[in-house]
């Protein structure tokens, strides 16, 4: 579905994402982990089309987007998380849900300039969308509350809701289980469950590994910008190269 | 729990609450003439409905993340346009109006491609450059007038009005172009309006936001700002059109960068969050204050520099951020959503 090709990004003279070949096969959860630094969150610039790749290709259903514009590449139904809880702070909850359905208009500009009956019919549907979208991720009671006001873990959730909303064939989620706790761990555990249940593939850059081992189907590991291992979440666990990246050389010794 | 849907639903809101007052400030407005007999202090009203006209473009582009400081160029593309089509053409002035605007949206879109582009920084500077040339390209072409400026453009003809007669547009009394700017005010409003609350001002709103989020869920940043940059100076070019027609002389200083940085004053006094009502307060402040301090005109810029470092130092959010302060009916205060009114 997606597949990267010798992606190569410098930033001056430093390779963040070195090389990297990679492929996500339809409706899977690809996990994508390493320690910080590794070039995770690059490679998720590069594919949504905030960076363009310094050499190599990106493919998406067969199309090479890696010089799109982010807004073209969502619309190639791409879509993505940040790290930061990146949101409409000062809107509400159902405010920031509609704004995800921007690319489902179908009136015509002057239709819409002139708020005539068929789009103002068009917006009561996002409305409805959003709603059904924040009851599907157990949000609907707190619509009404601006997204500054929510607690961190909603507020991560409520990134993933909009991302949902622009209808994506592609979800790149970038650590969503960050700081919450257990019970919201497996509440999104759950949930992003359920998002590939709709047939939604998923690239997941997690840094707890129990979130990571319970959901991917496979996972690929980075360090320094290169790909140092591949596989199941078992053979990834077994591997060798992947704890000394983690745990550094020495220390890994002593653990074995 | 309060709620925070203002954004979306200020449609309803506004049909709710806003409706009847919208009307009586309509009536208020339009029933002055009668108690304001000075032409002084209409002409000052006058005054006032352009340069509101104007900061309400200011806050548009500002909306989008453009700072824009050609405004009053785009503002004399539209006069020096209209005047040359009603004295070089002939052509009515109520064919010229439109038409100004017209040429106006044009050198928008040319200038526009060019510089919004960039954003930011590269943007405010290049749109100085910009108000800085087109000041020089009126002064020194002679088709222009050079600075000496161009003088005895047309008056509008007379407008028929059932059963009162009609609408003579004459040097004498102002009171017919205080009508006809309150009748532009009110349709820049309303167009304005009309945006704000479709599909292009929720995205102007979420570009300004936050642009990454935006971009990623397919707003394309470039088009929607050169949308609002596009028509905020199509906006400023009817009025500029309706200046040369009322004021009957141009001159180049008058639509250089500094009128610019006035424009942006009365916006950020009246309240940046407040893009139609905030202008309006703004400018009226700022026109009949200095007027009852007897400011001459040469002490002027001083008096709006001193006010706009205050402003940004101790009341960014303007006067109207202000009524943030005290708690509505029902509402607790704190409110951090914007009103589109």
């Amino acid at each position: 579905m997606l597949e990267a090709i010798k992606l190569t990004k410098y930033f001056g003279g430093l390779a963040a994402v070195n090389e990297l070949n990679l492929r996500v096969n339809q409706n899977e959860i690809l996990g994508l982990i390493g320690p910080n630094g590794a070039g995770k969150t690059t490679f998720f610039n590069v594919v949504s089309g905030f960076f363009p790749p310094t050499r190599g290709r990106v493919l998406f259903e067969g199309r090479d987007i890696s010089r799109l514009e982010s807004h073209d590449v969502a619309h190639q139904g791409i879509s993505r998380t940040f790290q930061a809880s990146t949101l409409f702070m000062k809107l509400s909850v159902l405010e920031n849900v509609f704004t995800g359905y921007h690319m489902s208009y179908r009136t015509g500009f002057l239709k819409r300039v002139l708020h005539s009956s068929s789009a103002r019919k068009e917006e009561e549907g996002f409305k409805k969308k959003a709603l059904e979208t924040l009851e599907f991720m157990g949000m609907a009671s707190l619509k009404d509350e601006l997204a500054a006001n929510l607690p961190h873990g909603y507020q991560r959730t409520l990134g993933i809701a909009m991302a949902l909303a622009t209808d994506p064939k592609l979800l790149l989620l970038d650590e969503p289980a960050t700081g919450m706790n257990l019970n919201e761990k497996k509440a999104v555990i759950d949930l992003i469950r359920r998002i590939r249940d709709m047939g939604i593939t998923i690239i997941l850059v997690e840094h707890d590994m129990k979130v990571v081992m319970d959901l991917c189907d496979r996972i690929i590991v980075l360090n320094f910008g290169q790909k140092i291992a591949e596989g199941l979440p078992e053979e990834i666990k077994a591997n060798r190269e992947v704890i000394e990246a983690y745990l550094g050389k020495e220390e890994s010794k002593n653990a074995a | 729990m309060v709620k925070h849907n203002r954004y979306l639903f200020n449609r309803a809101n506004m049909r709710a609450h806003k409706f009847i007052y919208i009307v009586i400030v309509i009536i208020i407005l339009a029933l002055l003439p009668l108690v304001v007999h000075n032409p002084y202090y209409i002409h000052l009203l006058i005054m006032v409905g352009i340069n509101a006209v104007l900061a309400m473009t200011f806050i548009l582009m500002l909306r989008t993340g453009l700072i824009c400081l050609g405004i009053a160029a785009f503002w004399g593309i539209g006069a020096y346009a209209s005047a040359m089509l009603s004295m070089g053409l002939g052509l009515p002035v109520w064919l010229s109006l439109p038409a100004a605007a017209v040429i106006t949206a044009i050198v928008a879109a040319l200038v526009g491609v060019l510089l919004v582009k960039q954003g930011g920084f590269g943007f405010i500077i290049q749109t100085l450059a910009f108000g800085f040339i087109i000041v020089l390209i009126f002064g020194t072409f002679q088709v222009f007038g050079g600075y000496v400026g161009i003088v005895g453009i047309s008056h509008p003809e007379p407008i028929p009005i059932p059963f009162v007669g009609s609408m003579i547009f004459t040097s004498i009394s102002k009171t017919p172009f205080y009508y006809l700017m309150l009748f532009l005010l009110l349709l820049m409003v309303l167009v304005l309006a009309a945006f704000y609350s479709s599909w292009a001002g929720r995205a102007w709103r979420a570009i300004g936001l936050s642009a990454h989020l935006a971009e990623s869920l397919g707003m394309n940043l470039f088009n929607y700002r050169l949308l609002a940059f596009i028509i905020a100076s199509t906006i400023a070019g009817l009025m500029g059109s309706f200046f040369a027609h009322y004021y009957g002389a141009l001159v180049p200083g008058s639509f250089g960068p500094f009128k610019t940085i006035n424009i942006h004053v009365y916006a950020i006094l009246g309240g940046i969050n407040f893009p139609i009502l905030g202008p309006v307060i703004g400018s009226l402040i700022m026109t009949f204050v200095p007027e009852f301090l007897r400011i001459t005109e040469g002490v002027e810029p001083i008096f709006t520099g001193i006010l706009m470092i205050l402003l940004v130092l101790f009341l960014p959010n303007g006067l109207l951020g202000l009524t943030h302060l005290w708690p509505r009916r029902g509402k607790p205060s704190g409110n951090t959503t914007h009103p589109i009114i």
